[in-house]
């Protein structure tokens, strides 16, 4: 067997292809369109894109206030509104397990006869002892179990009202709404307000069918014909009417205020059987309620009353107005009674208010439903906010309310009278909500929308006022991080810097707590996202204090963040910034252990390593491999950072070797810097690692680091198997490549005399050899590259050289013919085992390619004498078996063959295809 | 063997010039034969006397003999016979007879001491050997609307204001020495189908209130010799404000009158019926607890009330 000799340079011309000089980088970006043309798309972007998140607050302005299509709307939308707020309004307040109830109402007895006997039951029992029964008065439920006592009397109410037994159903319902009496049950108002007036809903619906049908069928039950959507009285046939009266004057006859007005609000679409303008009645309901004492109850009253009005084909929003200056009073009377009151009955005040909040916003949202700027104007005046409709602000107002109001008011309507709302925000003071949050909410009303120069400064001036006297953190966060980014979206610095001091000032005077945290997280975000430039964020007076007094979580947050953004524009070379990135990375690295979630702390990782390789120390490459030996102390726990610190040391190496002075000794600190740290490194990656380093070692001349090297990377493979699920196809791939370059890289490797000539190749080709789960497909890629690898090696002028310095092994051992022999042995070794992997692959296809790689290898390898001949032969033979005779790489074969060898087997071959 | 009578209206509401219409049903499993159908119409006042303002004596007494209406029978049927199954036998016949009145149509009201009824029986005699077949049915009498009153209602109400100084009953000492004034208006003369309708205003309180409710009384007046006994009792109570609410917020006043428990307010000779409304203030107050169900014309220490009489009218 004989090598063939081989002539790089000439086959290297032979088969280049002709090189054209190309006018622009195939992957540079697309030359950047002028600025004017880049504004334009920009603009057109601005009115086609519609942002969801965004809302419609343009075409909110656009569409006129179409009431056919609104009313049409609306006769669909409550439900899905209701429902969700019904949802809502469960979640806001959670329920403790046991439900205490002033007296236990006898519908939620479970004993089948509730009705005369236990009533007279307990008039005995409080005829014999009046005091005993008051103690008892307190008593608990489970709440599951008041809830399905609820679901039980609803099922009841169906059934009855299916057997014909109206009256009980009805009798039941009001007993049900009597439930709603009670506001003893506290955080259980809002639940048993959704159940029970869900009870009342599906009444309301039963009697709806039952009138209409007697008005639309006759009573032998034929059709008389269909009423229209929005039918008249005169449509209506005495029949159906007498029933609707008398469901009125029977709802009419319960004798307590509250269970009468739910029922006639349940039923209160009927009205339209009986009055062609039932708004009327929907006043007098209104004027009703204030009858109710308790302002819980009948702020929950007035709800269902937005509920059960949307019900009517038209309505307009007067009732409820009226029903928020009610709730104004009302509210206005529990703060007034708050000041003198003890601290237990403030307590029940303060969860009042609270449950009486939700009821304040879904007035204020059915109130500014696409309202006309005219008629938010008349709104407001009706509020009592503004006299005349024009000067907003000269009453004061209770704050919740005023939250609520500011919440849902028109962005225009907000900007035209900013200093009103200014003024509002500041008398509007009280205890049913903090004034902060107001100015808060205000901040970010103003973000909706850019807003001249002049309103944005009167707001911040004032505001900046306001907060400077909260002596809380807390209140000076909440509203400080409403107005951020108003503050620089307008470019307002003295007023950043204002507010960054006071926040410093007030945190390191108190400390911040954990709640305030997340504010001031919020705030610092806001600030970091709005500059470009690390620098100029920390060049802020008092940004770094902040930074300091920051802790926990939201540190992390911060400091991740902080990461990103010094890693997103490139390298990093200032030390400073570089010493305080760094700190900020070792507190990330040594918080991981405290975040639990495996996803953030890979967030960690990457981000760290990004920052380990963004930085550039420039000519003071010491000072580089200095600050990666700091890093590989400081971040021990982070593998995927070990890998940067090993390609960092590298490329310095690299950089160094390319001056004009090569520091040779630095260049060894970085090698042995790599070659100390890839031993801690996860097993697939070392091979490369070990291999990359060689390279450098092999280039800056160090060749007693290069056999160690190379023995490291090659030993490495040995431990490789053991990882679980390293087998993906790409992994695979890719760890053939890097054996197959690592092939092509001992070329250049000279030989130690102290080893065997072929030490190398015959290590790589023992443990392929050795390792069991080489599939025969890697296999036959790998014995291909060594016998490629040893046919290069006995040529003799080898294709390529590292370094001038270094003679190659064909300096070497040139004409040694020993040398040669060796190289002979071991390639006839390996070219067996080549070809029993090709046999051994079980799949046909796979084989076929197999067998075409092996015979061009051998085909380029050596000059092919019969045995060889023979063996193509029987390669292409395997090979057609395998694939289509159409096969380009079989076709391409069988041509270099015939090329290599003119002599019988090309012919042969030739004349077989 | 089962007959019923029918009205032909479902709520079996009849005014007197109108004929009153229905059908008699017999059901029976085998064809009989009668010696004619006959429907009686009969209406009378019934009047008794106990308890009330009345003495011992006259309760003794109590029954007084009733005051007849309308008493008359027309033959739908002479005698003949009824197949078996179901037979309906329809009938009509005119309430009021030209002359045959004995007394005016009053309108159907069940009260107390007074009751206006009027029945309708249908008879089927059969002999002397088989049991006749009887039913009976009330129906309700209405006002003509040719008799009803022509002037409007007069549209005024009555201008009310109750302090501790209005009430004639002793009162609790912190409700006297702290004070309350609640106004309002209310009608005093009433449609039945309208509602009672004012409003109230609670000024001042200085005892949190209880309850705020509306009650309606009915007055029965019986002429019994030389003496009137009267009779008051309450027929619905309506709750206007619950709890202690906000002052100087104006309720409405709302009472829808209950069907069969009212009727025109009626000044007759021998009998009266009158309507009263009484608004009763009840404050918080530790005695009240003690005394949930209390009679409520009873004036209490807690509570402080304003009656005013109510016309009850009946119009078009």
């Amino acid at each position: 067997m004989e090598f063939r000799p081989r002539n790089y340079s000439a086959e290297n011309e032979s088969h280049a292809l002709p090189r054209v000089r190309a006018a622009a980088h195939p992957l540079s970006a697309p030359p950047p369109p002028s600025p004017l043309a880049q504004a334009e798309v920009i603009d057109r972007g601005n009115s086609d894109f519609f942002d969801p998140l965004r809302g419609n607050a343009n075409s909110a302005n656009d569409t006129p206030s179409d009431h056919d299509n609104w009313n049409e709307a609306v006769d669909h939308q409550p439900t899905k509104e209701w429902t969700s707020f019904r949802r809502l309004l469960m979640q806001r307040f959670p329920v403790s397990k046991m439900v205490s109830v002033s007296s236990m109402p006898d519908v939620l007895m479970r004993s089948g006869k509730l009705h005369e006997k236990s009533s007279t039951n307990m008039h005995l029992e409080e005829l014999d002892d009046p005091q005993k029964f008051a103690d008892e008065g307190a008593k608990t439920i489970t709440w599951q179990e008041y809830v399905s006592r609820l679901h039980e009397l609803k099922d009841e109410i169906t059934r009855s009202w299916l057997a014909e037994d109206r009256v009980t159903s009805l009798k039941l319902s009001i007993k049900v709404a009597k439930l709603l009496m009670d506001t003893s049950v506290f955080e259980f108002y809002p639940t048993l307000f959704v159940l029970v007036t869900d009870i009342m809903d599906m009444l309301g619906n039963l009697v709806w069918q039952r009138i209409k049908q007697k008005a639309e069928f006759s009573e032998d039950g034929a059709l008389c014909g269909n009423l229209a959507e929005n039918f008249k009285v005169r449509d209506i046939c005495a029949d159906a009417k007498e029933t609707c009266y008398n469901w009125f004057s029977k709802i009419g006859a319960v004798q307590e205020l509250l269970p009468r007005i739910y029922l006639e609000l349940a039923i209160f679409p009927c009205w339209r059987f009986l009055l062609d303008q039932p708004l009327d009645s929907l006043q007098r309901l209104v004027m009703m309620t204030r009858g109710l004492g308790d302002p819980v109850a009948s702020a929950y009253c007035r709800l269902y009353m937005a509920h059960c009005a949307q019900k009517l084909p038209s309505h307009d929003i007067g009732y409820l107005v009226t029903c928020v200056n009610d709730t104004r009073v009302i509210l206005m009377q529990i703060l007034s009674a708050n000041e003198r009151t003890d601290k237990n009955v403030k307590l029940n005040r303060k969860l009042q208010v609270s449950l009486m909040e939700p009821t304040v916003e879904y007035f204020m949202k059915c109130i500014f439903n696409g309202l006309s700027q005219r008629q938010v104007n008349e709104v407001l005046s009706e509020l009592g906010l503004m006299k005349n409709q024009q000067d907003l602000g000269s009453v004061s107002c209770v704050s919740i309310i005023l939250h609520h109001l500011l919440k849902e008011l028109p962005i225009e309507v907000v900007s035209l009278n900013i200093v009103q709302i200014l003024h509002l925000i500041e008398i509007s003071k009280d205890n049913s909500f903090d004034q902060h949050m107001n100015y808060r909410l205000l901040g970010f009303r103003l973000y909706e929308r850019k807003f001249p120069d002049d309103i944005v400064n009167i707001v911040l001036d004032e505001v900046i006022q306001v907060i400077a006297l909260y002596d809380s953190l807390d209140e000076y966060l909440k509203v400080v991080d409403a107005y951020t980014d108003l503050i620089l979206q307008n470019q307002k610095d003295n007023h950043l810097n204002t507010i960054l001091e006071g926040i410093s000032k007030r945190a390191w005077n108190k400390g911040v707590a954990e709640d305030e945290m997340l504010s001031l997280q919020s705030l610092v975000v806001k600030l970091l996202s709005h500059f470009k430039n690390l620098e100029d964020v920390f060049s802020l007076d008092w940004f770094p204090e902040i930074i300091d007094v920051m802790y926990g979580k939201s540190q992390d947050v911060v400091f991740l963040y902080v990461l990103n953004m010094a890693t997103r524009n490139g390298h990093i070379s200032d030390p400073t910034i570089i010493q305080m990135l760094f700190e900020v990375s070792q507190t990330l690295h040594d918080n991981m252990e405290f975040l639990n979630v495996k996803d953030d702390d890979g967030q960690v990782a990457r981000s760290i390593s990004r920052f380990v390789h963004m930085v550039d120390y420039g000519a003071e490459v010491e000072c580089h491999l200095a600050f990666l030996v700091d890093c590989r102390g400081a971040f021990g726990r982070l593998n995927e950072l070990k890998e940067t610190l090993v390609h960092s040391s590298n490329s310095l190496a690299i950089q160094a070797l390319k001056c004009a002075n090569k520091h040779l000794s630095f260049v060894k600190s970085c090698v042995t810097f790599s070659e100390v740290t890839i031993p801690s490194i996860s097993a697939p990656r070392k091979f490369d690692l070990f291999l990359e380093t060689a390279e450098v070692a092999l280039l800056g001349g160090m060749v007693s680091h290069l056999d160690g090297l190379i023995d490291s990377a090659i030993s490495s493979l040995y431990t490789v198997d053991i990882i679980d699920g390293f087998r993906t196809p790409t992994d695979v791939e890719g760890l053939v490549s890097s054996i197959k370059k690592l092939c092509g890289f001992l070329v250049m490797v000279p030989g130690n005399f102290s080893l065997p000539v072929t030490y190398f190749p015959n290590n790589l080709f023992t443990l392929i050899s050795s390792q069991s789960w080489f599939e025969s497909k890697m296999r036959t890629q790998i014995f291909s590259a060594i016998v490629l690898l040893l046919t290069t090696l006995s040529q003799n002028r080898l294709p390529y050289h590292a370094n001038p310095q270094i003679p190659g092994n064909d300096l070497l051992y040139y004409g040694d013919s020993s040398y040669n022999q060796e190289l002979v042995s071991l390639s006839k070794l390996v070219l067996e085992n080549l070809l029993s992997a090709v046999q051994q692959e079980p799949s046909q296809a796979a084989q076929g390619i197999m067998a075409l790689e092996a015979c061009n290898c051998i085909a380029f390898s050596f000059t092919l004498n019969n045995e060889l001949s023979s063996v193509c032969l029987k390669l292409i033979e395997t090979a057609k078996s395998c694939l289509s005779a159409q096969d380009r790489y079989l076709q391409s074969t069988v041509q270099l063959l015939s090329k290599q060898s003119p002599t019988s087997v090309g012919t042969t071959v030739s004349n077989s295809i | 063997m089962s007959v019923e009578l029918k009205f032909s209206r479902a709520n079996r509401i009849y005014r007197p010039s109108e004929p009153l219409e229905g059908k008699i049903v017999v059901k029976t499993h085998s064809s009989i034969s009668h010696y004619g159908i006959r429907v009686t119409v009969k209406g009378s006042v019934n009047l008794q006397v106990r308890g009330g303002s009345a003495g011992v004596v006259e309760s003794f007494y109590g029954v007084i003999k009733p005051i007849p209406i309308v008493n008359w029978t027309i033959e739908v049927k002479p005698s003949g016979k009824i197949v078996s199954g179901t037979s309906e036998i329809p009938f009509s016949l005119n309430l009021r007879q030209q002359d045959e009145n004995l007394e005016r149509f009053y309108e159907t009201f069940h009260g107390a001491d007074i009751s206006i009824q009027y029945l309708a029986t249908v008879d089927i005699s059969r002999g002397y050997l088989h049991k006749s077949l009887s039913a009976t049915m009330e129906f309700i009498v209405e006002s003509d609307k040719a008799d009803l009153l022509q002037r409007p209602l007069s549209p005024e109400m009555v201008i009310f204001y109750i302090t501790q100084d209005t009430q004639r009953h002793p009162l609790l000492p912190e409700i006297k020495s702290g004070g309350f004034r609640l106004t309002g208006k209310i009608s005093t003369q009433c449609s039945l189908f309208d509602p009672i309708n004012g409003e109230l205003t609670v000024e001042a309180s200085a005892v949190p209130i209880q309850t705020i409710d509306l009650q309606l009384f009915r007055v029965e007046s019986i002429l019994l010799g030389e003496k009137i006994v009267t009779e008051t009792s309450l027929i619905q109570t309506t709750q206007i404000a619950d709890g202690d609410v906000c002052r100087n917020l104006t309720l409405p006043i709302y009472v829808i009158l209950p069907r069969l428990l009212t009727c025109p307010t009626t000044l007759a000779g021998p009998f009266s019926i009158e309507f009263k409304v009484a608004i009763v203030i009840s404050f918080q107050s530790e005695l009240s607890k003690l005394h949930k169900k209390s009679d409520p014309k009873t004036p209490r220490l807690w509570l402080a009330m304003e009656t005013l009489p109510l016309e009850l009218v009946r119009t078009k």
